[in-house]
């Protein structure tokens, strides 16, 4: 091809021209929410979660269970019924229906374990944040640490039960009082490996102060992180929940549990399995989508990811 | 030149790389013709490929990298059609051999140096373990380790940058390979230690008569060591020519603006010389000339239409539209004219890098 | 004011500081061995030597990044090393700035450009109203050659060079009186050094600054220094005016660096000898070396016999460079 002869001609050079970035803008909370998106799979089951939490939260209201209160003990033909149309998951040994009692536990269940991981988040952050960062500090948590997680967690939980009774309040208490040191060494050793990277030497250069680096300059680089902690934490404090209604430590028989269902329901494993699995895969795929959907924001929330 | 041999000759080639979404095309078709015994350099910027380039001799692209276009050849063999490992054995390690920047990745840590250079001789060579360790010291000795038998069993952390770079050449060179490619070997190490290591490599290659292909973007090391020169920007070879073609002679703007920036040409109180911007996106399609946005001389053409190679003489070419008869003339940049002159006033006795 | 030296004035003076860590069981090891000198308001100085010579050390402990284990540091005439008081601490931060070597590193990533390079103003308070805070930002992303509108980009989406440019705004913007300068280029592609040394000359006229620039390669510095200091093991080995230096160098270190500088020419480098170094040549009866003033501003480490032989060759020099 014969190229056009007036193309041989300087073209405007503009030295400022070259320092535009044409790439589209970055937004973190965009691509966050991009990647997120992107998997089908992953949408499905953050759908499936959110119908399970709102009819969870729901559900109970309506149908107004109670284990204490069970107005069809005595009529023999409304107990042990087969899951149908009319009894969804079936009945129970006292006539009342799977159905509600699963659904009022699963609330109990979930408000519990979202409160305990928010108080344990809540403390265990800026103390863990904190603790990375000052050597001083560190000497002494170390052996704070060493102290509490030695203390038995079943010993625990059997006092703090004498002491305060059962019921909900002492159930979070159960689950917080030690628990938030865990999250808080976590959070440690990850500060401490990000802490003595360059950009926060230049921060101290800059007299930044050591709160404004812990919000500014490290926790935005612990998202991804304390997400992965998050949804690990959720699960394991609902099953924390059910082990400990399931030993009679835990929100005591008035209140509805998944751990006081499945625990109520193991009588009767042998003649109608279906009230013991029933509970149980409830609270499975309550666990699985926290957990995949935790994991799967936890990746998304990875700037790693959002190419 | 033309009676030289040709030991490798790459065709055309063009690399891919799939990253997500999208492709990356890190090389946008290459050619390169290597004479035995020669040195030839590759000089770029980081991102301009020259190190991708050369992985696809040794078939070391990521995984996620392929030849798309193009061929290798390399003893009538085309390196671009290797797959397996198996396919590689013999070539690989073998005939072409690679020093990396930073020797502590290439030497592990966990096992003596001696077994690390025996083991190569044993299974390139195929020789007894007792006559691998011998052959070893004394590849120990050439490199410059002195009393390399005692040193034999020390552990790569025992052993200085410089020093283990050594023995990376020592593994490297210990199944006598045709080509040496030396990916920045001396950029991790320090000045007075990077000067060593690059007469190390050449008295070597005087005495073994390998060929050796320079990766660097340092214009001073290629000074040093090139025979002849290929200058790489966004993916392809845009100038390349003997030695002091490239340094005396240069045509491509690109090559004049690497010269010019050098602060070795700086005058006191006076602005160096640089280039503005960024190089370009790989993942977009290259419209042109790749450095026109950059490139103060840009003509127009460059924006629309892909210079092909000019001729300057037999031994150099030029990628760029000024060469052609219609464009306008042009002279290379001020601090780059009489070169020689001006360094050689500078290393006489008097200049400023004078030394006795 | 009463820190003049040869009738200019002195802003930073390192006094005789040996700075040294911890290593191991009870073990300590020298980075830095008494270094001892002036740096005069308005010039650059440079300190050059190879990684591990305590270049980088000395520099972080100009900033009280690391403690000096004996002597101590005056900037503007105070002792700014060892313990000082809080209003000291943060006229120091005020007054001396660092550009970093690594500027992938040395940039939060998950700071906006904005937040980059505003993190001093907020530490100090230094803008009347947010109007003004963002007119200042402006003001020196624009001195540095970028664009009002990378102010909500991230620093990933730039490349090297902008990045360390972003670098040196965010430190200009403090209105700095010293600014260290921790090998701000060695990081970069060549094609865009020049510019960053460049920016450097200009805003140091502009804005009256000092630098200490650090480097380990001798060809940046007599471009951008007007004093140059050799570093080696810890030790400083010679100081000189920059052009003192190339004309006479002395110290045999200093030769060496010297000639491993890379010339781009291939014939001159081709038949270039390059000196390698070896400490075996110095006097080994032991004497103690300290920095001995060879002519006026040129300081070489040496022991008296040592010093007699560096005079003998820079009169050789002289005379030669005299004749011709």
């Amino acid at each position: 091809m014969e190229a056009d002869n007036n193309l041989f001609e300087f073209a405007d050079f503009d030295e400022l021209e070259s320092e535009h970035i044409v790439a589209p803008r970055y937004s973190y909370w965009k691509s966050v929410w991009r990647t997120f998106f992107k998997n089908k799979f992953t949408v499905g089951v953050a759908v499936l979660l959110i119908f399970i939490i709102c009819f969870a939260l729901i559900q109970p209201m309506l149908s107004g269970y109670s284990p204490i209160i069970t107005p069809n003990i005595n009529n023999a033909d409304m107990k042990f019924l087969k899951p149908s149309a009319e009894h969804i998951f079936g009945t129970d040994h006292v006539g009342n229906e799977v159905f509600d009692a699963v659904w009022a536990g699963a609330r109990n269940s979930i408000i519990i374990s979202f409160v305990c991981t928010f108080i344990n988040m809540l403390v265990g952050i800026p103390i863990g944040a904190l603790w990375g960062f000052s050597k001083k500090m560190d000497r002494w948590m170390i052996e704070v640490y060493n102290i509490i997680s030695n203390i038995p967690f079943l010993l625990l939980a059997m006092i703090l039960s004498y002491v305060l009774g059962a019921g909900m309040r002492s159930l979070i208490i159960t689950m917080t009082c030690t628990e938030w040191i865990f999250v808080a060494y976590f959070i440690r050793t990850q500060v401490m490996i990000i802490r003595d990277r360059e950009y926060n030497m230049a921060s101290k250069c800059l007299g930044t102060s050591t709160w404004t680096m812990i919000l500014r300059n490290i926790l935005p680089y612990l998202i991804s992180v304390i997400m992965t902690y998050v949804s690990r934490q959720i699960p394991s404090l609902i099953s924390y929940e059910v082990f400990l209604s399931f030993m009679g430590l835990g929100l005591g028989t008035t209140n509805a549990s998944l751990g006081q269902s499945i625990s109520m329901y193991t009588s009767y494993m042998n003649g109608y399995p279906h009230l013991f699995w029933i509970p149980v895969g409830v609270l499975a795929i309550i666990s699985i989508s926290l957990y995949i959907v935790g994991q799967r924001l936890a990746d998304a929330a990875d700037p790693r990811t959002h190419m | 030149m033309e009676e030289r041999k040709i030991v490798l000759s790459a065709k055309d080639v063009e690399v891919k790389f799939r990253v997500r979404d999208r492709y990356l095309t890190a090389i946008r078709g290459v050619s390169l013709d290597l004479y035995e015994g020669e040195t030839f350099a590759i000089v770029g910027e980081s991102g301009s490929g020259k190190s991708v380039f050369t992985k696809t001799f040794t078939g070391m692209l990521e995984s996620n990298g392929s030849v798309t276009r193009g061929s290798v050849m390399f003893h009538g063999k085309d390196l671009t059609k290797l797959k397996t490992d198996k396919d590689w054995e013999g070539i690989r390690g073998a005939k072409i051999a690679t020093i990396f920047q930073d020797p502590m990745t290439s030497l592990n840590p966990i096992r003596t140096i001696g077994s690390q250079i025996t083991e190569v001789i044993e299974k390139h060579q195929g020789v007894s373990k007792s006559d691998a360790k011998a052959q070893a010291i004394e590849m120990m000795e050439r490199v410059g380790i002195k009393d390399a038998a005692s040193r034999f069993d020390e552990y790569p952390f025992q052993y200085s940058g410089g020093m283990r770079q050594r023995i990376v050449i020592a593994i490297a060179l210990s199944c006598h390979p045709e080509i040496l490619i030396c990916d920045e070997p001396t950029t991790a190490l320090d000045v007075t230690i990077q000067a060593q290591i690059i007469s190390l490599i050449r008295d070597l290659q005087h005495e073994l008569g390998f060929t050796t292909l320079y990766i660097t973007h340092d214009l001073g090391v290629v000074a040093n060591v090139a025979d002849r020169v290929g200058v790489m920007y966004g993916g392809q070879i845009i100038e390349y020519g003997n030695v002091e073609e490239i340094f005396f002679d240069p045509r491509h703007p690109y090559t004049w603006a690497l010269l010019s920036s050098l602060p070795q040409l700086g005058e006191k109180g006076k602005e160096l010389y640089y280039i503005t911007g960024t190089p370009p996106s790989l993942y977009n399609e290259i419209k042109g000339d790749a450095f026109a946005p950059r490139n103060e001389h840009a003509l127009k053409i460059d924006f629309v239409q892909e210079p092909p190679f000019f001729k300057v003489t037999d031994t150099h070419y030029a990628k760029t539209w000024l060469l052609d008869p219609r464009a306008p003339k042009l002279e290379k940049p001020e601090v780059i004219r009489n070169l020689h002159e001006k360094i050689q006033k500078m290393t006489d006795k008097g200049g400023a890098f004078h030394v006795e | 004011m009463s820190n003049e030296k040869n009738g200019r004035e002195v802003i930073l003076s390192v006094k005789h500081v040996d700075i040294s860590f911890e290593v191991g069981h009870k073990k300590r090891f020298d980075a830095v061995k008494d270094a001892n000198f002036d740096i005069y308001k308005g010039e650059t100085f440079a300190l050059v030597g190879e990684s591990g010579s305590g270049k980088t050390t000395l520099g972080r402990a100009i900033l009280r990044i690391n403690p000096c284990s004996a002597g101590e540091i005056l900037f503007e005439g105070k002792r700014i090393s060892g313990k000082i008081s809080h209003e000291e601490d943060r006229n120091v931060v005020r007054n001396i700035q660092m550009i970093f070597q690594d500027p992938a590193a040395s940039l939060n990533e998950r700071a906006t450009i904005e937040y980059c390079v505003s993190e001093g103003l907020y530490n100090f308070h230094l803008y009347k109203d947010e109007a003004d805070r963002i007119a200042k930002v402006d003001r020196a992303l624009e001195s540095v050659g970028l664009l009002p509108e990378h102010k909500s980009r991230y620093p990933h989406e730039f490349s090297g060079g902008q990045r360390q440019r972003v670098g040196i705004a965010r430190a200009m913007i403090m209105d700095p009186k010293f600014i260290v300068a921790d090998e701000p280029i060695s990081a970069l592609d060549v094609s865009i050094r020049a510019q960053v040394l460049n920016l450097m000359n200009k805003l140091k006229v502009e804005k009256n600054l000092t630098y200490l620039f650090i480097a380990h390669d001798l060809s940046v510095v007599r471009f951008i220094a007007d004093r140059i200091a050799v570093i080696h093991r810890g030790e400083i080995v010679e100081i000189a005016e920059s052009e003192t230096l190339f004309e006479y160098p002395i110290h045999p270190y200093t030769v060496s660096l010297l000639s491993t500088v890379p010339m781009p020419d291939p014939i001159v480098e081709k038949s270039r000898k390059h000196i390698v170094y070896d400490p075996s040549q110095l006097d080994q009866s032991g004497e103690k070396r300290e920095l001995k003033e060879l002519r006026p501003g040129h300081f070489v480490l040496a022991n008296s016999k040592e010093f007699a032989a560096y005079e003998e060759k820079i009169t050789r020099l002289e005379k030669e460079r005299a004749g011709r």
